[in-house]
């Protein structure tokens, strides 16, 4: 059931004698405002005020109360949000009280004139003095009120309610409202503020336990849970029960009650269209677009490599033709001849035709035959090798060095071609044996092949993990990465950071050797960042690891391997199509946790006594004041305020003052007969009787009689 | 101002007529003025409750005392009943299903989780 709000302007202003009260019950979460005497209020609004800026002309206008979110899109408000004047209950900016006092007379009607009416407001029970005065103040300066009587919410509710026959002379009042919650005993009808008592706690904190619980339980929605729908959900959805423990219990094993329980909000949610499956002959258009471009493709190609052999051919053709005309010409004449080609000598244009027949070769995909040419020449080409330094001439020896040094490269390439070729034997021999051995005994080799892999895969992730120790098998930490403080380093980091204080600290002591041995400067490098990478044992073991796992892969059908099988397991899949429970907003256990912290405050760290011990308490503040207590004050316990319209509020309340009190004691909780406007009804019967007018006082009263006076003011309520 | 927000009367008129000092003249505009109100512990420290006898109701004797009942610890992400604490992030959680949730979660979020109960470091 969501409250209302009531805002339309009223016109019988003028019409209602000035000797009438204006009744306001100015709650925490809502404020109310009628004519004393009549049933219900006429003004009801949201007690908070947002000052955001108009877009378009940029000036700050004040919204009180809620208003259609709709109209809210024409201003900004993303600097300010909605405030409130209250800090637990207590009025503290008097400048947000007074915006809302002006939007709750403009709505009341008044116009023309200042306020002609007695004014009966309500506050907290033991509203700091300071606050008070500021209340009468603004009323009286601002407003121009003849007088005000000032009374405590949680009384008129009762004082309704017993008016009503609801709850009798003698007993409790337990009003949980907006931020704080009350306990107040009546003796003879009248409120025992000695005996009373106070936690701070109430639906604000509820919402918003509820709405932060859920911001964390659904971060991707957090956009949704604002704060009137939160609300709105707590008033739908929670209870409080009888036994927290036991109720969290089912939710725990999964039972079918919790299931039950589970309350499911769907958030407006439109299936992405599902794609279907191509169909074959779709498939097979496909496949035949798909080769037919391919072929095009590989048109192309050929017909750009023909094109290319086609000219090289025509190129050589050219060179050879003017090689034939050269031989014509006389030595004299050559240079004359070629200006007109762009070559320069005959030499040029052979080593240009080489080229040329290089690359037409390469072009017509032949091998390249050079190599193993120059091989066959080799011992002819190195001539100069064998021929002693001092019988040859500066420029021998310079060419001698350059065989010599191509000797050495042509000779080391042959050694590794050699090598890889036995390595090649090698493995072969090696494959066939495995073969055979396998072809014996398929199953033996099969298990020694598989223990084999775990051992080194093993080893493998033990080299892994000392390199990276600490932050193996502790996920909170993989998040973070690197290695934080508190965290272990490993063997080598140790040694490194062992060095690095010596280094730094180790100087001016004792003698400086430091140089004197080789070893010394070794010191550097083992210092140095990356040294701890260098080592081969692991890379061998890798190695032999990737071809034991390639052999059982190929072999064993169930084979899976280690590395791929973790990450798979902790990775989640990266594309997932959101389904309809991603828009879904689960609320099991929400529904009691939240209000259980009326019980147990604890539970949001607030260190107070929950509502049942409470009344506790009261009782006992009562006892110890010297009070005649009498025994029926637990008969007529009365719950009020909003807070207390949760289903299961009584019965839970009742188990937890019937643990307080002598066995035998009568208990009796009636719920108040409408706990969010008791109040302002009660307010407003209270100010049509007669007792109101002698109780008021008016501005010369609070100037001549001070502060002192307004400390002790206190509305009897009995009369 | 668009019409419908004219219409709908949601935005407070800066002139009243039924008040005999208006808001523009209280709080002049383009004036800095510094906080003009209390919070609410500075309206109780200037109550001066300790000048007056101690049996007289006041604001603050009025609030309950801490409370006396074995204290309620529940896991903080599912509401189940908590046996265990978690010293790494001092979470409370139910089970081992829980744990592991709470080591994969980002230090902001244990921290928001931690505030709901009032325990979140605070850095001044």
């Amino acid at each position: 059931m969501p409250f209302i709000s009531r805002t339309q302007r009223q016109s019988d202003y003028n019409l209602i004698p000035s000797s009438c009260p204006i009744v306001i019950d100015n709650g925490a979460s809502y404020f109310r405002m009628g004519w004393a005497g009549e049933s219900e209020p006429r003004i009801i609004f949201r007690n908070i005020v947002q000052r955001p800026r108009h877009k378009i002309t940029g000036e700050t206008v004040t919204i009180v109360g809620d208003h259609d979110p709709a109209l809210l899109k024409y201003f900004d408000c993303t600097r300010s949000g909605p405030r409130s004047a209250f800090d637990n209950d207590v009025v503290f900016q008097f400048e947000i009280m007074e915006y809302i006092l002006d939007f709750a007379f403009d709505r009341l009607g008044a116009d023309q004139s200042p306020i002609n009416h007695p004014i009966l407001i309500t506050e907290c029970a033991c509203n700091p003095v300071q606050s008070r005065s500021k209340m009468a103040e603004l009323l009286f300066e601002t407003y121009g009120v003849p007088s005000i009587a000032f009374g405590v919410d949680a009384a008129f509710s009762y004082k309704y309610n017993q008016k009503l026959g609801i709850c009798d002379r003698n007993g409790l009042a337990i009003c949980s409202g907006f931020s704080t919650s009350h306990v107040i005993p009546f003796i003879n009808g009248e409120p025992v503020y000695e005996a009373c008592c106070r936690t701070n706690v109430g639906g604000y904190h509820v919402t918003d336990y509820l709405k932060q619980l859920l911001s964390l339980k659904y971060p991707h929605h957090m956009a949704r849970l604002t704060w009137e729908k939160v609300e709105d959900l707590k008033m739908e959805h929670c209870y409080i029960t009888f036994d927290y423990a036991s109720e969290v219990r089912l939710f725990q094993k999964g039972a079918k009650e919790a299931e039950e329980k589970t309350r499911c909000w769907q958030l407006p949610w439109t299936p992405t269209p599902v794609e279907e499956p191509p169909s074959e002959e779709e498939i097979a258009r496909k496949a035949a677009l798909r080769e037919k471009h391919g072929q095009r493709l590989r048109e192309m190609a050929e017909a750009k490599r023909s094109s290319k052999i086609n000219e090289l051919e025509n190129e050589l053709k050219g060179l050879e033709f003017l090689i034939q005309q050269l031989r014509h010409v006389n030595g004299n004449d050559i240079p004359s001849f070629l200006a007109e080609t762009g070559y320069v000598s005959k030499q040029e244009i052979e080593s240009a035709i080489v080229k040329v027949t290089q690359s037409l070769r390469k072009a017509k995909g032949e091998q390249d035959e050079i190599e193993e040419k120059q091989d066959l020449s080799a011992t002819e080409k190195y001539t100069l090798i064998d021929v002693p330094d001092n019988m040859l001439t500066p420029e021998q020896i310079k060419e001698k060095k350059r065989q010599l040094f191509l000797k050495t490269t042509s000779e080391g390439r042959q050694r590794a071609k050699q090598k890889r070729f036995e390595e090649e034997l090698e493995r072969e021999r090696r494959n066939k044996e495995d073969e055979e051995r396998r072809l014996e005994n398929p199953e033996l080799y099969m298990e020694q092949l598989r223990v084999k892999y775990n051992d080194l895969s093993e080893k493998v992730e033990q080299r892994k993990k000392q390199k990276t120790n600490g932050n193996h098998g502790n996920e909170g930490n993989n998040v973070s990465g690197g290695v934080g403080r508190g965290e272990r380093l490993n063997a080598a980091q140790k040694e490194r950071m062992r060095l690095l204080t010596t280094a730094a600290f180790d100087r001016g002591k004792g003698e400086d050797t430091f140089g004197i041995k080789d070893e010394d400067w070794q010191l550097y490098k083992k210092m140095s960042k990356d040294n701890d990478d260098e080592d081969d044992g692991p890379n061998e073991d890798e190695a032999e690891l990737a071809r034991v796992a390639s052999r059982l892969r190929e072999i064993d059908p169930t084979f899976f391997p280690k590395s791929e099988a973790s990450s798979s397991g902790t990775e989640p899949p990266r594309f997932r199509p959101l389904t309809k429970e991603d828009f879904q907003i689960l609320i099991g256990v929400e529904r009691f946790r939240c209000p259980e912290i009326l019980f147990h405050p604890n539970l949001i760290g607030i260190e107070q006594a929950g509502l049942d011990e409470m009344a506790g308490v009261s009782i006992q503040r009562l006892q110890s004041r010297g009070q005649k207590l009498e025994d029926g004050i637990t008969n007529s316990v009365l719950i009020t305020g909003g807070s207390c319209l949760y289903p299961g509020m009584s019965e839970r309340l009742e188990a937890g003052i019937r643990m307080m009190r002598p066995c035998g004691t009568p208990i009796r909780i009636i719920r108040a007969s409408d706990a969010v406007l008791d109040t302002w009804r009660g307010a407003a019967s209270f100010a049509s009787t007669m007792h109101f007018s002698r109780q008021v006082f008016n501005k010369k009263d609070y100037y001549e009689k001070g502060e002192d006076w307004l400390r002790q003011y206190q509305l009897k309520y009995t009369f | 101002m668009e019409q419908e927000v004219i219409e709908s009367e949601m935005v407070l008129p800066t002139h009243l007529r039924f008040k005999k000092i208006q808001m523009y003249e209280k709080y002049p505009k383009g004036q800095a003025r510094g906080r003009h109100w209390k919070h609410l512990k500075q309206i109780i420290q200037a109550e001066n409750y300790q000048n007056y006898p101690a049996d007289e109701p006041n604001y603050v004797n009025i609030e309950s005392p801490p409370s006396m009942h074995p204290r309620k610890q529940i896991c903080d992400i599912t509401g189940y009943e908590a046996p265990y604490s978690d010293p790494r992030t001092h979470l409370r959680y139910a089970n081992t299903e829980v744990f592991k949730l709470i080591r994969s979660l980002p230090n902001e979020y244990v921290q928001r989780y931690l505030a709901l109960r009032n325990a979140a470091v605070v850095l001044k």
